[in-house]
């Protein structure tokens, strides 16, 4: 840049406002940074520059992305660590990488291992660094690659950036030892105490065969090749307990976190509201994987939790994808939902109003309070006509009058309902349909064999059977994602590699397929529509195959 | 030495046409290759793909007949996206905004075709978000489908990656129904692409 413009810069960025604050949702920058680490924060994850502008990133052939397009956390991802993609790797461009050696040579490598460092290249310097973002030249003085686009900062915000870089990873992780990896699982007050039982009797069983089957920690294993370092800890499980109203609970998890520092929060289970939860996790930078939660807090831009599924918000999906179809025979004009206040109903009836809505039906929901008696008359409300959804939950189920309600069509909730297990009166039985959003019993069954029979081994009570495989489930993505990362204990990392690797695996427990990716928080995206067949079967309904919405 | 032994093979599998089949493990094999040792590595091949009778989903929300949609007289140029992919994609899409507009008069001419690899998130909604991110202009179609039916289709083309994480850039251009497909593996600019379709053209 020509040095009357440098100046010109120098002077812009003196007289610059103070950065604007992040959005709610996106994590404040994790250390009591100076200035220029915050800068260099703004440029790496939004592509922000001190002036406002967005950062433009050239590529070859009039190519160019801007601001957040450009960011470098795009390729680089939150760590700095970078990632597999395709057949080529994204170097980690933290300042441990950048300004060391990676030499086969050491005897000892500081440096945990990461599968896109490159070998033997030569420490950067600021200079040299410097360069390779304007010019796209490698310290060896070679091209980087064609992904790479160049960079035209100035020198106050470069050094801001390489100040941010440099403060990246360095910090220690906290609930990770030489021995010991410290977890947390989160339950809410309002989460059903016999699922909290079944749920952490999963986690604790699957710590302690964990931890039988590793020995001693090892030492660790180096290898002048490619092989990953293997490293054996304890794993130990911390359980927060929460108590009372909402609105304490995050003072509650920060005081947890504080006083029993863990690495992540594995699974967990929610009742009504999760939000607390998830934005706790989100500002303290705290991986939080697949939590039992029917109701999750959707936030595709958040990136500390990952879901299993929307739950019932996905199931207002799938009824409104058949309510598309009903929409054309002139069946149902009207959708009537029932649900209980103190519950999860009222969301996803929120949810599929829009959506039904927009494909021309009036809504009226039923919000019930305590009695059961306020449920049978807004059943006999219905007419043949309407379309009635049910988001309410086996107790309220069971009591509903033996003869079905008028409607031309009833959707029940399988979440809610117990799935399979709804316990619907059987006259309902023949015509009423279950919103489900698994795989259907006979496809998955000998995926779920496996968690059956470890939990028989195990001698685990079999009280709530989906819930408790996606919590073994989550056990093994977590072991799986730990043993593939080997001594590269960073959070943001963890959360990278599970959005990397998820899509390979093969045991998918009650679901068909899960794949996430960076932008993705909700590992599984469709469901079933299904009918019941017999006393305690479903079977599959002749229109849907699986949705999604 | 097993380094030279590697870039070798890395580069002998990059130059080779073949289906990238079941990526998994991207840690072992002399095929992973370090991103800043991929620079130039683009490589042409001419390759009699089928089009396969799939339906699909365009942006638009109407379910089309794949041949159909490729099969109407004009060239086609077609690449293989996913809408949250933050790393190739944007340079390949980012590469047919630029041949599109510089395409100049010769714009209604070419069908750009981009199907979506992540199908179950693509929805058209997001589809159309993506394509107006990228600039495109008439002529230009983003599509999605089921699973079922994306696989097939990436299979028919050879380019059926293991997950969309495994994917790799690659254009193909085929000149009219009928002809061979020209297979473009690498990172190829807009004016080689440019350069590549007109040379096509000329020899149908």
């Amino acid at each position: 840049m020509a040095p009357a413009l440098r100046v010109a810069c120098a002077m812009a960025l003196l007289a610059a406002a103070p950065l604007p604050l992040a959005a709610a949702h996106r994590r404040a920058p994790v250390m009591a940074p100076s200035a220029s680490v915050a800068i260099g924060e703004a440029i790496y994850r939004f592509g922000r520059l001190p002036s406002g502008q967005s950062m433009k990133g050239q590529r070859e052939g009039g190519v160019y992305a801007n601001g957040a397009d450009a960011a470098c956390v795009n390729c680089h991802r939150p760590s700095g660590l970078g990632a597999a993609e395709g057949r080529g790797f994204i170097p980690p461009i933290t300042g441990q990488f950048l300004f060391h050696s990676n030499s086969e040579s050491r005897q000892v490598r500081d440096l945990p291992f990461i599968e896109g460092a490159r070998p033997n290249r030569d420490p950067y310097t600021n200079e040299t660094l410097a360069r390779a973002i304007r010019d796209g030249v490698g310290v060896d003085g070679k091209p980087l690659s064609v992904l790479m686009p160049r960079f035209a900062l100035d020198d106050a915000s470069m050094a801001a950036l390489i100040a941010y870089l440099k403060s990246l990873s360095t910090k220690s992780v906290p609930g990770v030892s030489d021995t010991v990896l410290q977890f947390a699982t989160i339950v809410t007050p309002d989460a059903d105490p016999a699922k909290r039982d079944a749920m952490l009797a999963v986690l604790n069983d699957y710590f302690a065969e964990k931890n039988a089957n590793a020995r001693f920690a090892s030492p660790r294993m180096y290898s002048y090749r490619k092989q990953m370092f293997m490293v054996t800890r304890h794993w130990q499980l911390h359980v927060w307990e929460l108590r009372g109203p909402a609105d304490t609970w995050e003072s509650q998890l920060k005081h947890f976190l504080a006083t029993e520092p863990v690495f992540a929060v594995i699974s967990g289970l929610g009742g009504r509201n999760w939000a607390p939860v998830h934005h706790f996790c989100e500002q303290a930078g705290l991986p939080c994987l697949f939590p039992n939660v029917q109701l999750p807090v959707v936030a595709e831009a958040d990136f500390h939790t990952l879901y299993f599924s929307k739950g019932v918000l996905l199931e207002a999906g799938l009824i409104a994808h058949q309510l598309q179809d009903h929409a054309a025979k002139p069946a149902i004009h009207r959708l009537v939902q029932i649900y209980r206040t103190n519950d999860i109903g009222g969301a996803a009836a929120r949810a599929l109003e829009l959506s039904a809505r927009t494909a021309g039906l009036t809504v009226v929901n039923r919000p019930l309070k305590e009695s059961a008696g306020d449920l049978a008359a807004a059943v006999a409300e219905t007419g043949p006509a309407d379309g009635l959804v049910l988001w309410l939950r086996p107790e309220d189920l069971a009591v509903l009058n033996a003869r079905p309600a008028k409607a031309a069509q009833v959707w029940v909730s399988g979440l809610m309902g117990g799935l399979e297990n709804a316990p619907l009166p059987a006259a309902w039985r023949s015509t009423t349909r279950l919103a489900y959003p698994f795989d259907l019993p006979e496809k998955r069954r000998i995926r779920v064999d496996y968690p059956l029979g470890w939990f028989r081994i195990r001698k685990i009570p079999v009280t709530d059977v989906q819930m408790q495989a996606d919590t073994f489930l989550a056990c093994g993505l977590l072991s799986e994602t730990l043993n593939h990362m080997a001594d590269a204990f960073v959070r943001d990392y963890l959360i990278e590699r599970i959005e990397n690797m998820l899509e390979h695996r093969v045991i998918t427990g009650y679901y068909p397929r899960l794949a996430l990716a960076p932008g993705q928080r909700f590992a599984s995206k469709g469901g079933y529509i299904v009918r019941f067949a017999g006393d305690s079967g479903i079977k599959l309904t002749g229109a849907s195959d699986w949705i999604v919405p | 030495m097993g380094r030279c032994l590697m870039l070798a093979a890395g580069l002998l599998a990059l130059s080779t046409p073949c289906a990238f089949g079941a990526g998994a493990d991207l840690a072992a094999g002399p095929e992973t290759m370090h991103i800043h040792d991929a620079r130039d590595r683009v490589s042409v091949s001419w390759v009699d793909y089928k089009v396969p009778a799939i339906q699909l989903v365009r942006a638009d929300g109407k379910a089309v007949s794949l041949p159909k949609e490729l099969d109407d007289g004009r060239p086609v140029v077609m690449n293989f996206i996913y809408t949250t992919c933050e790393t190739i994609c944007p340079l390949s899409s980012g590469t047919f905004s630029q041949f599109q507009s510089r395409l100049g008069a010769y714009r209604k001419d070419a069908h750009l075709v981009s199907i979506s690899i992540d199908p179950e998130q693509d929805t058209p909604a997001r589809l159309r978000e993506y394509a107006k991110k990228f600039h495109a202009g008439p002529g230009w179609s983003h599509y999605t489908g089921t699973v079922q039916a994306t696989s097939t289709t990436l299979q028919a083309f050879g380019v059926f990656w293991a997950d969309k994480m495994s994917h790799t850039p690659v254009t193909l251009m085929r000149a009219a129904p009928g002809k061979a497909w020209m297979r473009i593996d690498g990172f190829v600019t807009p004016d080689q692409l440019l350069t590549h379709y007109h040379d096509m053209l000329a020899s149908r």
